[in-house]
């Protein structure tokens, strides 16, 4: 809880825009964005850049709107009623919240990892292949190879290659994850959201995680969402704090860990809220 | 401190080896009640079992094997004096046979899962995911009162009403239409009033739809959000989200659900009684043909098979009972072999959901 906060109502701190490193250029441009659920409104004024090829960790308390920012990269909030958007996302300077978004090319290109693993209900095989059917990416004699290569890519091929065909559902809960992640890769996204992605996991599996994201960037771009410190400071390369709906700090996350500017920051990042 | 009192014999058990009279107290009722509810189904499944198997005895050993397969149905004659056969008294001439009945009762639930099937599962898929909340539970809270109306207010509905529009209007069409091939050739040929194997078939068939639309609508609201969330993430249209990740999740339960309504038609009676027109030894040979099931047989039949003396009547519709009794067991072995395999790659069991 909150003890001694100071008032909120202050000005949001001016965003560094364009002093991202190598590769970094922008991948993902999000300008007076506003985002809400029928009166209420969760997200107020956004501006930032995501940059190419890196980790970004998206932290803040409980209700600070970061889960509902990041599902509204690839639309997903779309169907909740009462839902709307204000403002624009945009990708390679392309619109993500127009009408006439093809949000599935757009779920292509921005992949997602949930909190918990989900995979289908198909074989360990049908799940790596579900998203390359569905978009037709490639022919069946290529499946095999793709099967392979992205359960390489995440380190589960040599657990599963001799049950490619049974139920992802006997698999532990660490490779359920690790199979959901190669189920989005291998639809070959430039961008994957992570909502949480190791929260449901045991320490050893999270480890797995976590040194994966490293390795897979800088082809990919991570968004996470974690309500772990630690771990947006041991994999991300710029933090971003959202608070009551809006951006209140964003930078390197060496930078936001040792030197944060805003008050809020400094508490919410030495434990004394959220 | 603990707030519920102890008292210094419970701190003594506890000491000693967590024996707590107290609680072992209050645990046997529940241990008999739990103990008690799972043994009355199977003895009450084997008690009816017992009881219509010794019930139908004499007609077992009267009727023999020809049961199965032959098509009579005749009680014989009543006031002439009994004779005996195979050490069972019976009137002269009786020849019972099951089979239309059988085939009947097969007959009409087969085609009403034929129409009922699809249609539960839009139905249920409609109200689970297309409709905005506040209708879904109206619509939900209608299939359940469709579940309760009363099978002889069906019966009447469609003898009276389904029945005569069917044969005058929808019929026709189909008989004078339909090909003179295999299949289609059982279309045509005279259509009757409306009381028969489709009409009865159409009806069982709407009575059917409640039982497997609200199953199914629950266990599509049963299926994890972050599943078909997934699926939508990775770009799958909605038609490939339902197909390709809930129905396989809710697979193995609709067909519980649909054995559940197969046993409903199976066992209807007086719905079917009402419609069919309870006609007894002859096959349907068309879809409009009048017939009957081994259901409505005993209920129709029922009264006057009392007024057999020498019992045979009664003890043969006993005996209908058991193969009917059979047929439902075996719908429900069929369907847990069904569902097993079924789950065998598509249910999430095991470890870390």
């Amino acid at each position: 809880m909150l003890q001694d906060s100071p008032s909120f109502d202050g000005d949001v701190k001016k965003l560094d825009e364009g002093s991202f490193d190598e590769p970094g250029s922008a991948i993902l441009s999000v300008r007076h964005l506003e985002i809400g659920f029928n009166a209420k409104k969760v997200i107020r004024d956004i501006n930032l850049d995501m940059p190419r090829g890196h980790v970004v960790a998206l932290i803040g308390p409980t209700g600070s709107g970061k889960t509902t920012f990041l599902r509204s990269i690839n639309r997903l909030n779309d169907k909740i009623s009462g839902f709307w958007t204000k403002g624009s996302i945009s990708i390679h300077g392309e619109e993500l919240l127009s009408k006439d978004t093809d949000l599935l090319e757009l779920r292509r290109k921005v992949g997602m990892l949930f909190q918990r693993p989900n995979p289908f209900p198909m074989s360990i095989k049908e799940n790596v292949l579900a998203g390359v059917k569905a978009h037709r990416l490639a022919p069946k004699s290529q499946h095999d190879e793709i099967v392979r290569e992205n359960l390489e890519k995440v380190g589960l091929w040599k657990a599963v290659q001799d049950r490619l065909n049974d139920s992802p559902f006997r698999l532990s809960g660490g490779q359920q994850q690790l199979l959901c992640l190669a189920r989005s890769l291998a639809v070959q996204p430039e961008v994957l959201l992570l909502d949480e992605p190791t929260s449901a996991l045991d320490p050893i599996s999270v480890e797995a995680v976590e040194n994966l994201l490293r390795k897979l960037v800088p082809e990919i771009t991570f968004i996470v969402v974690t309500h772990s410190l630690a771990q947006a400071r041991r994999i991300s390369d710029h933090t971003m704090f959202f608070y009551d709906g809006k951006l209140m700090e964003s930078g390197k996350t060496e930078n936001i860990f040792t030197d944060p500017q805003m008050p809020e920051t400094q508490y919410y990042i030495s434990g004394r809220m959220g | 401190m603990s707030i519920v009192e102890t008292s210094a014999d419970d701190a003594k058990n506890d000491a000693e080896g967590r024996f707590h009279p107290h609680l072992l107290g209050r645990r046997t009722p529940i241990a008999i009640i739990s103990g008690l509810a799972t043994t009355v189904p199977a003895i009450a499944v084997i008690a009816v079992l017992l009881v219509l198997l010794s019930k139908a005895l004499p007609a077992i050993k009267y009727n023999g094997v020809h049961f199965l397969t032959s098509t009579a149905w005749n009680p014989g004659n009543f006031y002439a004096n009994p004779i005996v056969t195979n050490g069972v008294e019976h009137p002269i001439l009786a020849k019972y046979g099951v089979w239309p009945l059988l085939a009947g009762t097969l007959e009409s639930s087969i085609i009403a899962l034929i129409f009922a099937l699809p249609l539960s599962i839009g139905a249920a898929f409609i109200v689970a995911k297309k409709l905005p909340p506040r209708l879904r539970s109206i619509a939900g809270t209608f299939l359940e009162l469709l579940a309760g109306i009363p099978s002889v207010i069906f019966g009447l509905w469609g003898a009276l009403t389904l029945g005569p529009i069917l044969s005058k209007h929808i019929y026709p069409f189909f008989a004078h239409h339909a090909p003179n091939i295999i299949f289609f050739r059982l279309f045509r040929g005279n259509t009757g009033n409306g009381e028969g194997l489709l009409t009865s078939a159409l009806v069982l068939g709407i009575m059917v739809v409640p039982i497997i639309a609200s199953t199914t609508r629950d266990l599509i609201s049963a299926v994890p959000r972050l599943t078909e969330e997934g699926a939508a993430a990775l770009g799958f249209t909605e038609w490939e989200i339902t197909r390709k990740v809930t129905f396989p999740w809710i697979s193995a339960g609709v067909i519980g659900a649909t054995v559940l309504g197969f046993a409903r038609a199976l066992g209807e009676t007086m719905a079917v009684a009402m419609v069919s027109g309870a006609v007894l030894g002859t096959i349907p040979h068309t879809v409009y043909s009048t017939y009957s099931t081994i259901a409505a047989a005993i209920v129709t039949q029922l009264d006057s098979a009392l007024t057999d003396a020498t019992g045979l009547a009664v003890e043969t519709l006993a005996e209908a009972a058991l193969i009917l009794m059979a047929v439902t067991l075996l719908a429900n072995v069929a369907a847990r072999y069904l569902v097993k395999r079924v789950s065998s790659t598509s249910l999430p069991i095991g470890k870390g959901l």
